[in-house]
């Protein structure tokens, strides 16, 4: 009896002469189709790979080539002066520079502690039902259009610190020596800070979700090992989870740096926009993305839209310096280890 | 009460001089629950100071929960949970009270799986140290030293301490975390299946040390090798669903068990 569905088997390996050629025949014909497909996979892959490095080196290509007259006429000096007048065309990123080095700074010092303990919190001490409540919410914090931060940014946000945090912080710092620059009056409630504690919210939930799933893939054994000797769940994650996971938590903070140093939108509500460099984080000032996406339509001069591609320039090298870092530091931390 | 009655008949069985023998852990009356599954029934059983008692059973009998009672393991996990006493010198170490840091100090585990944590082997021990005392380096030194003397791991390690404790062999990395669990200085060692994952070599190795180590600590091991049992154990306990279905010395345990059961299990006809 056959069973339902199914034809009548064929027996290839039947004496009759005739039948093996034919199956001979068959299979070399099958065995050339799978060869011509499996070349096909490789050149499809293959592809797929050198597209990107094509992407890649053209869009490097156009931004030297479309900076070059910025760069001819002003040369290094583009990258220490402090002067953006489109009227005398007389440009210089450094405070683009600075305002995007210091608000990523402030988002990292913020986010990255702040991460880090959610994702401990929710791995290692959460009861089950909060995990998941938590958990979306995280997630649902990484799905919110910039745009969203840039007008909660704009008009909620920054009256409220406006009025209570700025003025509660030039009050505190003020007679501190030092401290006293860096947050110097008055309250404008944009500026530098604001773009940094918004910053800081966007990129929270990327070092959040991405530690807590490198946290995840601990092997429990392992753990238990270190409870085992009598550890806290302190020296758990400080000794055993975090140097486990030190290649996932870096990338996950480079990813939010990645984004903090790149992010435009939000930013550009909130900054100021203001080609000044101030000491006081309380200032407005502006970023290399801000700028671009502020003055791009006004660029009506070929000097000024060169010098706008100049700053994308030069925020692409920023961004593969602090690629290059992260390689670096995770090349010093394993031999450290002695990995 | 007559539950655990029935199921500790044999420890009649055990040696005759067992008057010159110390308790130094004894389970009363222990009952243990993954949620709603019992999986430890009123079990009793006495660990003797300065023996090796080993644990025998097939798989899921309850010999590794009982093993993650002894140190409270368990309670990294939510719904589970023991009743009944685990004393440790006389003290219910059950108590909520307990504090389990302490506790696991003086109560040391070796897994099934070798645990290197990730750092260099020196650092691998040294950590467990540091928890606990504030050593001058050259102290130290010493102490990291002696653990893996110790372990037995000293002359194949001494030249890479810098090295990175997973770069070891199987074999070494286990001997490395009976070195980290012995530099604390605990008073008994638990050990989890140790050999489940070594070539016969490193088994031996391993074997050799159970039996050095027994003179200044109380261990225990769990094990699904028999003849493991048969070798380094003094006592053993053979746990059959849940229930401890015999306890008593080893070789006659080994020679003429009391209950069928265990007779059935050491002849290899079910497990």
């Amino acid at each position: 009896m056959q069973p339902a569905g199914r034809g009548p088997v064929v027996d290839v390996a039947l004496p009759d002469r005739r039948v093996g050629v034919q199956t001979a025949v068959d299979r070399a014909r099958v065995l050339q189709k799978l060869k011509l497909n499996d070349a096909g996979f490789r050149y499809l892959t293959r592809g797929a790979a050198i597209a990107v490095l094509v992407i890649l080196s053209g869009i490097i290509f156009s931004l030297i080539w479309g900076s070059s007259l910025a760069l001819s006429k002003f040369g290094f000096g583009f990258l220490v002066t402090e002067a953006w007048n489109p009227v005398t065309e007389q440009f210089g990123a450094i405070s683009p520079i600075y305002g995007t080095i210091v608000t990523s700074i402030i988002a990292m010092l913020i986010a990255v502690p702040v991460g880090l303990f959610i994702a401990v919190f929710l791995t290692e001490l959460c009861p089950m039902w909060l995990r998941r409540p938590v958990g979306i919410a995280i997630e649902l914090l990484a799905g919110i259009p910039s745009i969203i931060y840039g007008i909660w940014g704009l008009f909620v946000f920054a009256p409220f610190l406006q009025q209570y945090i700025q003025p509660f912080l030039i009050a505190v710092f003020g007679p501190i020596p030092g401290l006293s620059t860096i947050f110097a009056g008055p309250p404008y409630g944009i500026g530098m800070l604001t773009a940094g504690l918004i910053l800081a919210i966007m990129v929270l939930p990327f070092i959040t979700s991405i530690s807590r799933d490198v946290f995840e893939a601990v092997p429990p054994v392992l753990k238990e090992a270190a409870y085992g000797l009598g550890c806290t769940t302190w020296e758990v994650v400080r000794y055993v989870v975090l140097p486990y996971t030190r290649v996932g938590v870096i990338g996950g903070m480079m990813l939010g740096l990645g984004r903090a140093l790149g992010e435009t939108m939000a930013v550009t509500f909130v900054i100021g926009n203001a080609h000044r460099i101030s000491a006081s984080i309380l200032a407005p000032g502006t970023t290399i993305s801000a700028t671009i996406a502020n003055e791009f339509t006004e660029a009506v001069e070929e000097i000024y839209t060169s010098s706008l591609i100049a700053l994308g320039l030069i925020l692409f090298v920023i961004t593969f310096i602090v690629l290059a870092a992260a390689r670096l530091m995770l090349a010093r931390l394993n031999r450290r280890v002695g990995a | 009460m007559s539950m655990a009655a029935f199921t500790v008949p044999s420890v009649a069985h055990a040696p005759s001089d067992r008057n010159s023998l110390d308790e130094k852990i004894s389970v009363r009356d222990l009952d243990f629950f993954y949620g709603d599954h019992r999986a430890l029934k009123s079990i009793n059983v006495p660990l003797y100071r300065g023996k090796v008692t080993a644990f025998i059973g097939p798989s899921g009998c309850g010999k590794s929960t009982l093993l993650r009672v002894l140190n409270r393991m368990y309670d990294l996990y939510p719904n589970q949970r023991a009743t009944g006493e685990v004393l440790l010198d006389g003290e219910n170490i059950l108590d909520p009270a307990q504090d389990l840091n302490l506790l696991r100090a003086r109560i040391g585990m070796v897994f099934q799986k070798p645990t290197p944590f990730p750092m260099t082997i020196y650092e691998n021990i040294a950590f467990g140290l540091r928890l606990y005392e504030k050593l001058p380096k050259s102290e130290l030194d010493d102490r990291v030293k002696h653990a893996l003397e110790r372990a037995a791991l000293w002359n194949e390690v001494k030249d890479k301490l810098g090295a990175n404790g997973q770069s070891l062999s199987g074999g070494q990395q286990q001997r490395l975390c009976i070195a980290r669990t012995v530099a604390v200085k605990p008073e008994v060692i638990l050990f989890d299946e140790p050999c489940s994952a070594l070539d016969p070599i490193s088994t031996a190795k391993i074997e050799e040390l159970i039996d050095e180590l027994k003179e200044d600590y109380t261990i225990t091991i769990v094990t699904h090798n028999m003849q493991q049992a048969a070798r380094v154990s003094d006592f053993t306990a053979f746990m059959y669903l849940g229930e401890l279905v015999e306890y008593g010395d080893t070789t006659k345990m080994f020679t003429s068990p009391s209950d069928r059961r265990t007779q059935d299990y050491i002849t290899g006809r079910f497990g």
